[in-house]
């Protein structure tokens, strides 16, 4: 065990790895809430089967970086039917919405414990490199998960923030029916959206399997930290919930050097409620919401 | 006719205490339990339209405030399900201060989130809830001046719950037909007006949510008795989310419906559950069915005629 700076620092560094995915995911959460009013308690378990089905390309292929590409692509194959077909009679109504999307996580969870069973399973790191740092060895994977996070957050920043559809995505988040009023395709963005935030869901998913363990309910455990992200952060606001998940993650991941990690949870929670105390909308929420 | 049913069910219930074999029975019991669980749930979303999943804090906090006195202290039965139910109105008054002046997508999220710490917290507090593994407990006899009830003798845990389950739909009753119950349903109706109405909907939010929140944790408190027994998974979400399921099927609005989406859900697990694990899958095609159908569940369905917007949101 490590000691002095390096100690905390390898902690503090940890949790912000994990803040990167945990924005990854709670992005996708945000942004299907702000577009679409799902309140998606199945946004766990899509991480979940980015995570099994990695698995799955692993054992097959052997190569982890194969899964990184094709498991989104499954995963938007399924997000967009689901969308279209399942959940969009009750869009708008958050109540209803996740009612729904709990039916749909018990059908995951439960398919997932028949094909995958209930023992959690491991994936070997894919990249078995270590980077020494003010005595600390650090495990080389789990930087190179850190700069492929970022540079998904960035695309995603540059997709909403620089193309059409990006924009169009934007536009609905603002006001739906104005939207709509001005002649956008809502059904296209509704997809896309859907579609966007499950696969961030599915990356992340992929990501984190070779750093935690692939189990059918591991998703119930990374859904509550994104709950409380986008929470604090404010309900559909992207800004607040990047920032709140890196500040989060960091805070939570300092606090494992001295606390067991259900203190941890505690203690993010606790924040959680304090800054409900103080602003019901979150840090960045609207009023309207 | 109308008026016979109810009395006809008391007897009915009554009776079938005596002629139930013992299986039947204590599915009856677990049954009974739960459909306090049910009614207490649909104050809090049929009545006000207040979709919680952070009820499984109260069932278990019920469950453990009655257990707990009765292993430590040896407390009685009764005195232990009271403290059980006066735990349950605590956190349900702490929590409810949070969560009732939110929207109503943060209400949902932010008593999930609820449900979840208090599980992770009792699954990590062993020394204080035994964890996974749960706590056993004996119970000890029930006087009643002379008279000494043993809740081990097959009937008297049936007649225990059975005399609970009607003095707590006698309460909800009340309740629900007093004029706090119509400002209830005013709220669920249309929130905006019953503000411009002069009511002030928060507090009745709040009042709606605490007696949800006890009458749930007095049902925990039952359920254990009636098992002797209680384990940290009563924390678990998964009891946030079947009184859900029971008002669906039910019928939201009513408090009958939630009590017959209990009997038809519980038939179903005990015979599914054998034959079939994975029988949350159906779980979740019924949840998604019956939305699809109506809001206000089934009974509620066929009240409303079909009213797809019945469950105003």
């Amino acid at each position: 065990m490590p000691e002095g700076v390096g100690f905390i620092l390898f902690y503090l560094i940890n949790g912000l790895i994990w803040g990167l995915i945990i924005a990854l995911i709670s992005l996708g959460l945000s942004l299907i809430f702000g577009v679409m009013g799902i309140v998606n308690m199945a946004h766990g378990d899509i991480y979940m089967i980015g995570a099994v089905l990695s698995f799955y390309f692993v054992s097959l292929f052997g190569n982890f970086w194969i899964s990184l590409l094709i498991v989104p692509l499954i995963v938007a194959l399924i997000a967009a039917p689901t969308e279209r077909f399942i959940l969009r009679p009750f869009e708008g109504h958050p109540s209803v919405t996740m009612i729904a999307t709990v039916g749909i996580s018990f059908i995951l969870q439960q398919v997932a414990l028949a094909t995958f069973g209930g023992i959690p399973k491991k994936i070997s790191s894919p990249w078995e490199v270590s980077f020494d740092f003010l005595g600390v060895s650090y495990p080389g994977y789990r930087l190179l998960v850190a700069a492929i996070s970022t540079l998904i957050i960035i695309g995603v920043w540059l997709f909403l923030y620089r193309t059409s559809l990006g924009i169009l995505i934007r536009a609905s988040m603002q006001d739906k029916e104005m939207a709509s009023a001005m002649g956008i395709n809502v059904n296209k963005v509704l997809i896309g959206t859907f579609v966007l935030g499950s696969v961030l869901a599915a990356i992340g998913g992929v990501l984190a399997a070779p750093i935690s363990q692939v189990f059918y309910l591991m998703g119930n455990d990374v859904i509550l930290l994104c709950f409380i992200v986008v929470i604090v952060g404010g309900l559909g606001s992207l800004e607040g919930t990047l920032i709140a998940a890196l500040i989060l993650s960091s805070v939570e991941g300092a606090m494992a050097a001295f606390l067991t990690p259900t203190e941890a949870r505690a203690m993010i929670f606790i924040i959680m409620v304090a800054v409900l105390m103080l602003r019901p909308q979150g840090l960045f929420g609207s009023k309207r919401t | 006719m109308k008026r016979g049913f109810p009395f006809l069910l008391v007897i009915s219930l009554l009776v079938l205490g005596l002629i139930l074999p013992r299986g039947a029975r204590s599915l009856m019991v677990q049954m009974m339990a739960f459909s306090i669980f049910a009614m207490a749930y649909d104050i809090s979303l049929g009545f006000t339209n207040q979709c919680s999943l952070g009820h499984s804090v109260f069932f278990g906090a019920g469950a453990y405030g009655t257990i707990l006195p009765m292993l430590h202290w040896h407390f009685g039965v009764l005195p232990s399900v009271f403290i059980g139910f006066l735990l349950g109105l605590v956190l349900a008054f702490l929590t409810g201060l949070i969560s009732v002046r939110l929207s109503e997508a943060y209400f949902v999220i932010v008593t999930a989130i609820f449900s979840a710490i208090f599980h992770l917290l009792a699954m990590d507090m062993t020394w204080l809830t035994g964890g996974d593994d749960g706590l056993s407990v004996t119970l000890p006899k029930i006087g009643f001046g002379p008279l000494k009830l043993s809740l081990y003798h097959p009937l008297g845990t049936y007649y225990f719950v059975l005399a609970f389950l009607l003095a707590g739909y006698l309460a909800l009753r009340t309740i629900v037909g007093s004029p706090l119950g119509m400002i209830f349903v005013a709220i669920r109706e249309n929130e905006k007006r019953t503000a411009f109405l002069g009511y002030n909907v928060r507090t009745y939010k709040l009042i709606a949510f605490l007696i949800s929140g006890t009458f749930t944790a007095l049902s925990g408190g039952l359920y254990a008795v009636s098992l002797r027994y209680a384990t940290a998974d009563f924390f678990s979400l998964y009891w946030s989310i079947i009184p859900i399921v029971w008002c669906l099927v039910g019928g939201l609005g009513t408090l009958i419906g939630p009590c017959i989406g209990v009997a038809l859900m519980s038939l179903f697990q005990y015979y599914v559950s054998a034959w079939w694990t994975y029988y949350l899958v159906i779980f979740g095609v019924l949840i998604l069915l019956i939305l699809r159908v109506s809001r206000r569940g089934i009974l509620g369905y066929f009240i409303g005629r079909g009213a797809r917007g019945g469950w105003r949101l």
